[in-house]
C-alpha cells in the first residue's frame, strides 16, 4: 500500500483502506436475484441459474458442494431441500457465477470505450481527530482509466494485493496529495 | 528550379516590404488574432522584444525573419482587414452593451461619420503594448474623466471603449426631437453622409454600467434560455423520430427522461460555487437492508381524515371540495440540502440555519383537534428519524406565530453545511418548461418535464437507473419538504376559517367552505386546482358531521 499513513486510525481518524473501498464499489455494480436463498422462491432461482451452464457445475464444485446427481434433482424438482450448510454455500456458489458473468460486463462499462470513468474519492472522516493532527483532505474526482481490466479481475478472485496495486495507480493521478488518499471513507461512480 | 524559386520569393517578400504596414497595424493585425507576441517570435524565429519593436516602431522588420513575418501580416490583414474609421468601437461591444440593455444586436450599421477633430485618435501604448495612465483629464471623446491618454497626450478612454459622441440626427421633423435612442446605437441612417454634423452634447455621465445582479441575472436568464432550448429540441427531436404518433413519442421522452434531467442538473451547476459529494459514505440509518425495505427515515407523509367528519354521517350537508397541488415535488425541489457528507453531532449542535440532514428527535404529543399532525399518520411511539424539513416544521409551529405544540427533543443528527439555492436553477428551468408548455397546450413537454423531476426525485438515492448519485438524503429531504408544504396548506386554510377534511399524499387537501378566499385557482406551481377524477372524494361533495 502507498503511502506513509503509518498508524491508521491512530488519532481517530476513520476509514477503509482504498483497496476495500474499491472492491465495494465494483460490488455495488453487480446486482442479481433479489430474494434471499432460504426463501423458496430464492433457492429455486439459484439452482436454476447454476444448473444451466457447466460454469454453474464447476461454480458448484468450487463452493463445495459435492453432492449426487440424484440429491440435485430433488432439489429441483423441490422434492427435498438443501440443509443449512448447503444453502450458504449455493448462494457462495450463485453469486461467484454471477459476479464471473457479469465481469465482462462490467469492464466494457468502466473502460468506457477507452474513455474511463470519473470516480469520487471521499477522504477518511477525521470527525474525531484533534485539530493539530488533521490532514487537509478535500473531495476529489479525478478520471481513471486503463486500469479497470485489472480491477475487475482482482475483484472477481478477491485479490487484495492486486486491488491495492490498483489504488496505488489511481493515487498516483491524485498527485502530490496522494498519500492521503490510501485511506478513503467512500468512493463512487456513475457508470 | 530552386534557383527560380528563391527569385520568386525574392520578389515577393520586396513587394511586402513595399507594402510594409506601419507599426500600429502591425500590433493591431495581431491583436485582432489574438497571438502573442512569444508565439509571433517562435513563429518567424526572432526573440519577443524584436517584435516589440517592431510593432511600436522603435525598428523595422529586418531579414531573415522579415519575410515570414510580413507574410504572416499579408495573411492576417486578408483575415482583419483594417476598420473603415479608426475610433469605431470593436464590433463585438455593440453586442455586448445589447446584452445589458436588452435591445437585440443591430445588424452591422454604417458607422457614424467621423467628427473631424477625434479622427485618428490612438492610445498611447508602451513597448509592451499596454496602454499608458497619465494625468487625468476629461476624455476627448466622452467627457469623463480617464488617466489615460492618446498618443497626441490628449486624455482619451483606452481602447476606444468609450461612449462616441452620437452625431445629431439630421433634423427630420418631430421624431428627432424624441428621447435618443441607446448610445451605442447611432442614428440609424444616416442620409447625408457628407454633411457635417453638428457636435452633441457630451454627456457628463458614462454608459450605464450594469451592476453585479444585474449582470448575473442576464447571465441566469441566457442559461435558462440554453437549457430551454435543450428540452424543446429534445420533445421536437423525439416527435420526429416517432412520425407525429404522440403516445410513442412520449414513451421516448419518458425513456430519456433519466438522463436528460441529469444532463440538465450538471448544466445548471457549470458555473456553481459548491462541490457536492454525489458518492458519501452514509450512516446505517440511511442505508436499505434489502431492495424492498425501506431505511429508517420517516418522511412524514400525511395521511389524514378528520373524524369530526364522515360521509357516512346520518345528514349530509357540508361542502366539501377537493383541491389538488400542481407539480408537489417540483416546488419541494427548493429545500435546505446537505451539500457534503453527512457528520454526526448529538444533541441540538446538529441544528441550525445553514445545516441540514437527518434528526433522531423525540416529537411533542398533538394534541390539535382539527388540524393533522406534520408527522403524518404515526402509529409507533416514541423517538424517530425525520428530515431537516421535517424539524423545521416542527421547530415553525411550535415557535410563537404558530404555537400549535411543543419544540421536538433532539437527541442526535447526521448533517452537514446545506443550501437551499442548490436545485433553484433545475427547479426554475424547469418551472420555466412547464408553464410554457401549459400556456401552449403541449401536453408532450408537459408530460416530459414532470417524469423529469419525479424521476430525478424518486432515483437520486440508490437507484440503477440513476448512477450519478447517491444521495438518499436528498431524496428524502425533497420528499419530506413536500409533505411539510403540503402541512403548511393546511394550516393557511385553517387560519382562514376553512376546515380541514383531509389531507393525503403531496397533493390532495379537502376543504370546507370557500377556498378561492384562501388559494388561488389555476396550474401554477403556486396555484391548486379542483381535484378531478371519478371517485366519491372528487370535485365537490358532500358531508356530515358525526361525533361531537
Amino acid at each position: 500500500m502507498a503511502g506513509r499513513w503509518k498508524d491508521f486510525g491512530r488519532y481517530g481518524a476513520n476509514g477503509a483502506p482504498g483497496a476495500e473501498a474499491l472492491g465495494i464499489a465494483i460490488e455495488g455494480m453487480v446486482h442479481g436475484i433479489s430474494s434471499p436463498v432460504d426463501s423458496e422462491r430464492g433457492l429455486s432461482a439459484r439452482l436454476n441459474y447454476l444448473t444451466k451452464s457447466d460454469a454453474g457445475y464447476e461454480a458448484m464444485d468450487r463452493a463445495g458442494i459435492h453432492v449426487s446427481p440424484r440429491t440435485l434433482m430433488a432439489w429441483l424438482a423441490e422434492e427435498r431441500s438443501p440443509n443449512k450448510a448447503n444453502l450458504t454455500r449455493l448462494d457462495a456458489a450463485y453469486w461467484d457465477l454471477r459476479r464471473r458473468n457479469v465481469a465482462t460486463d462490467l469492464k466494457h462499462r468502466l473502460n468506457n470505450n477507452g474513455r474511463g470513468t470519473r470516480v469520487e474519492i471521499n477522504p477518511v472522516n477525521q470527525a474525531g481527530v484533534e485539530q493539530k493532527y488533521q490532514r487537509d483532505l478535500a473531495p476529489r474526482s479525478i478520471n481513471v482509466r486503463g486500469v479497470w481490466d485489472r480491477a475487475v479481475d482482482a475483484w472477481m478472485n478477491d485479490d487484495l494485493a492486486d486491488l491495492d496495486a490498483v489504488w496505488d495507480e489511481i493515487l498516483d493521478l491524485i498527485g502530490s496529495d496522494y498519500d492521503g488518499y490510501s485511506y478513503v471513507s467512500s468512493i463512487g461512480w456513475a457508470a | 528550379m530552386s534557383e527560380a524559386n528563391s527569385v520568386e520569393a525574392l520578389l515577393e517578400e520586396a513587394r511586402l516590404v513595399a507594402a510594409m504596414p506601419p507599426p500600429e497595424e502591425r500590433l493591431r493585425l495581431r491583436e485582432a488574432a489574438g497571438f502573442s507576441r512569444a508565439h509571433f517570435a517562435a513563429t518567424v524565429g526572432v526573440g519577443r522584444q524584436t517584435i516589440a519593436n517592431w510593432e511600436t516602431g522603435v525598428s523595422d522588420p529586418t531579414p531573415p525573419a522579415r519575410y515570414p513575418y510580413l507574410r504572416i501580416l499579408k495573411g492576417l490583414a486578408e483575415i482583419y482587414p483594417a476598420p473603415p474609421a479608426p475610433h469605431a468601437p470593436p464590433a463585438n461591444s455593440e453586442e455586448i452593451a445589447a446584452l445589458y440593455t436588452g435591445t437585440p444586436t443591430m445588424p452591422p450599421q454604417l458607422p457614424g461619420p467621423v467628427p473631424a477633430a477625434l479622427a485618428g485618435l490612438e492610445t498611447l501604448r508602451g513597448p509592451d503594448g499596454r496602454a499608458i495612465e497619465g494625468d487625468p483629464g476629461p476624455c476627448v471623446r466622452c467627457g469623463v474623466e480617464t488617466t489615460y491618454q492618446s498618443t497626441d497626450g490628449r486624455p482619451l478612454h483606452s481602447g476606444a471603449l468609450c461612449q462616441p459622441i452620437t452625431p445629431a440626427p439630421p433634423t427630420r421633423g418631430p421624431e428627432a426631437t424624441a428621447p435618443a435612442p441607446a448610445p451605442a446605437a447611432p442614428a440609424q441612417a444616416v442620409p447625408a453622409p457628407a454633411t457635417t454634423p453638428a457636435p452633441a452634447v457630451v454627456s457628463p455621465v458614462a454608459a450605464r454600467v450594469p451592476t453585479r445582479p444585474q449582470r448575473r441575472s442576464k447571465s441566469a436568464e441566457r442559461a435558462e434560455a440554453d437549457l430551454m432550448g435543450l428540452i424543446r429540441g429534445a420533445v421536437e427531436h423525439e416527435a420526429e423520430r416517432a412520425g407525429g404518433d404522440e403516445d410513442a413519442t412520449l414513451k421516448a421522452l419518458i425513456g430519456r427522461a433519466i438522463p436528460d434531467v441529469m444532463h440538465l442538473f450538471n448544466e445548471t451547476r457549470a458555473t456553481a460555487r459548491y462541490e457536492y459529494t454525489a458518492y458519501p459514505a452514509l450512516p446505517d440509518i440511511l442505508h436499505k437492508p434489502s431492495k424492498k425495505d425501506p431505511d429508517q427515515i420517516w418522511e412524514a407523509r400525511p395521511a389524514y381524515n378528520n373524524p369530526a367528519y364522515s360521509m357516512r354521517a346520518p345528514e349530509r350537508d357540508i361542502k366539501v371540495t377537493a383541491l389538488d397541488v400542481n407539480a408537489a415535488y417540483l416546488s419541494a425541489l427548493k429545500v435546505w440540502l446537505p451539500i457534503g457528507k453527512l457528520e454526526h453531532s448529538t444533541g441540538m449542535d446538529g441544528v441550525g440555519p445553514k445545516r441540514s440532514g437527518v434528526h433522531l428527535i423525540t416529537p411533542a404529543e398533538w394534541a390539535h383537534p382539527h388540524l393533522p399532525d406534520p408527522l403524518g399518520d404515526r402509529d409507533t411511539p416514541g423517538a424517530l428519524w425525520i428530515t431537516d424539513a421535517t424539524l423545521r416544521l416542527l421547530l415553525r409551529l411550535s415557535g410563537p406565530k404558530w404555537a400549535l405544540t411543543e419544540a421536538p427533543t433532539v437527541h442526535e443528527s447526521w448533517t452537514s453545511g446545506a443550501t437551499e439555492n442548490f436545485l433553484d436553477a433545475l427547479r426554475k428551468l424547469l418551472v420555466a418548461a412547464r408553464s410554457e408548455a401549459i400556456a401552449a397546450g403541449d401536453r408532450l413537454t408537459l408530460e416530459y418535464v414532470k417524469a423529469m423531476y419525479s424521476k430525478f426525485v424518486s432515483t437520486m438515492g440508490e437507484s440503477v437507473h440513476n448512477r450519478e448519485m447517491v444521495r438518499p438524503d436528498w431524496m428524502h429531504l425533497i420528499h419530506s419538504q413536500a409533505y411539510a408544504l403540503h402541512c403548511g396548506r393546511a394550516y393557511k386554510a385553517h387560519q382562514a376559517g376553512l376546515d380541514i377534511v383531509a389531507l393525503k399524499h403531496t397533493d390532495e387537501l379537502h376543504v370546507t367552505g370557500d377556498w378561492r378566499q384562501v388559494f388561488t385557482e389555476g396550474r401554477g406551481v403556486s396555484e391548486l386546482k379542483v381535484k378531478q377524477g371519478d371517485g366519491k372524494t372528487a370535485g365537490e361533495y358532500l358531508v356530515g358531521k358525526v361525533g361531537g
